[in-house]
């Protein structure tokens, strides 16, 4: 047994655009193999709402973690406001989801974000990103920060490959 | 009764809570639609919103006269005729439908209400049940 | 993974509240390497699983008849994460029901600490979107019955829940299916 794996709840497939402490942009293609489908919903297989929020949490974070350049190991979505889900996205659409940087704090992130399939609009929201190290508010836990770190910055260089 | 600035208030801060918008920007002459973004399922949450902080009833046929723009009789050539425009009048007294009536494209109506429509129309609804 | 993030209802108010329950495990697939070495639930499906409580006690008061999505996001807050081995107590309070839709409030417990307070609504979808169920009528009952929806459900006068008849008569159609293939 050993913690450290892929990151299995994986939303996006690629980052394609990082402009530290500004944007981010990145896409996520809808399977039809995908195992959530089969329940959501039977008859009409397309993206769980709360996916294509977490499609666009997971940007944000990425955008937080490398513009912070790792600093923090955890970061978490801590609030969200007026996520709106305006169209249904069907497998073998991608969705094309950016976010930008509205407010930056000590331990939180204010981010305006959107996705969009073929340049209509599927779900658009506001975002809060709070982050922290383990040594911050777990002290037990501290040793892992660095393991946590690293981690997080592996996931991170399977998803940005920017062209040299 | 309330008073127009309580009314104000309270309608902005159903407006706020709804859309996710900043205070400074729900004016009395912002658009729902075009200013602050409502689409038509912030609507529900609006008018739910209204009703709790009024103790009113909000028919939906009253924020939103779909039955009228989509009325054969009332509508020529994407354009509202006359006798939908009193139609019109009739059932949104509290609407401002004067740059409409200019030049009234049933695809313009949905970006017509105002801050202050929905205002007037919260007066019209607290004031008739004292 | 699969699209279940409720495990059981543990009340259910037809018209007005549910009570069910999640427990978050370290095998779970969201968990393997979310944030390595803090097993965190994510947020997205803490509001997953009060969507499926409130959304399943919405679609209820209209027998299971009506097309229920969700729609909007108005808030969430999430004050504490939720870890592996946390049971999820999911509320959810119908606040309006309407014809084009519902508006829901809900939090979630891990015993009595708050762990995500959130605002729903709802959609009815209508005739102008394409015909046809979201789900098959004699699944959709097994599924609810799996969740013992039925087992814990009262109605307003506090009486058992009936199963709609429309549900029963799919099931019964479907079982007698299966049989005849013995």
């Amino acid at each position: 047994m050993n913690t450290s794996g892929e990151m299995r709840f994986r939303m996006l497939d690629r980052i394609v655009e990082l402009e530290p402490d500004v944007h981010i942009t990145a896409v996520k293609q809808l399977r039809a193999d995908e195992e959530y489908l089969q329940d959501h919903f039977p008859r009409f297989p397309v993206m769980p709402g709360v996916l294509m929020l977490e499609a666009m949490f997971q940007a944000s974070m990425w955008l937080v973690r490398f513009s912070e350049q790792f600093a923090h190991s955890v970061v978490l979505l801590s609030e969200v406001r007026n996520i709106k889900f305006a169209d249904f996205v069907v497998p073998g659409q991608t969705l094309t989801v950016n976010a930008s940087i509205q407010e930056q704090h000590e331990t939180t992130t204010k981010l305006k974000a959107q996705g969009t399939v073929d340049g209509s609009v599927a779900v658009t929201g506001r975002l809060v990103l709070e982050r922290f190290s383990l040594s911050d508010r777990y002290p037990e836990q501290g040793t892992l920060d660095p393991f946590t770190r690293r981690e997080a910055r592996r996931e991170f260089e399977r998803l940005y490959q920017p062209a040299n | 009764m309330p008073t127009k600035d309580e009314i104000f208030e309270k309608v902005r801060t159903a407006l706020i809570d709804a859309l996710g918008v900043d205070d400074d920007e729900v004016t009395a002459n912002a658009t729902m639609v075009g200013d602050l973004g409502a689409e038509s399922i912030d609507f529900l949450d609006i008018v739910f919103r209204l009703e709790k902080a009024f103790e009113i009833e909000i028919p939906r046929s009253e924020l939103f006269p779909e039955d009228i723009l989509t009325n054969a009789e009332y509508v020529h050539d994407g354009k509202v005729t006359d006798s939908g425009i009193s139609e019109l009048k009739k059932r949104m007294p509290y609407a401002d439908l004067t740059k409409f009536e200019a030049n009234p494209v049933v695809q313009d109506f949905g970006n017509l209400l105002t801050v202050s429509d929905l205002c007037r129309y919260v007066e019209s609804k607290v004031g008739a049940e004292g | 993974m699969r699209w279940f993030w409720i495990d059981r209802f543990v009340e259910f108010e037809s018209g007005s509240r549910a009570v069910a329950v999640k427990n978050i495990s370290l095998i779970e697939e969201q968990m393997i390497g979310y944030v390595p070495g803090f097993p965190a639930m994510p947020a997205s499906l803490i509001i997953e699983g009060l969507a499926q409580t409130g959304g399943l006690l919405v679609c209820e008061h209209n027998q299971f008849q009506e097309r229920v999505v969700l729609a909007k996001v108005t808030k969430a807050r999430f004050p504490q994460p939720a870890m592996a081995g946390d049971t999820l107590i999911y509320t959810a309070l119908i606040q309006d029901i309407r014809e084009d839709g519902a508006i829901c409030r809900g939090t979630c417990h891990v015993q009595d600490q708050l762990r995500a307070e959130v605002e729903l609504v709802f959609a009815h979808l209508d005739d102008s979107f394409q015909e046809g169920d979201l789900f098959d009528p004699a699944n959709f009952l097994r599924t609810l019955r799996t969740l013992r929806l039925f087992e814990v459900g009262r109605n307003s006068d506090g009486e058992p829940l009936p199963i709609p008849s429309h549900m029963l008569a799919a099931e019964e159609a479907d079982n007698h299916q299966a049989g005849d293939r013995e």
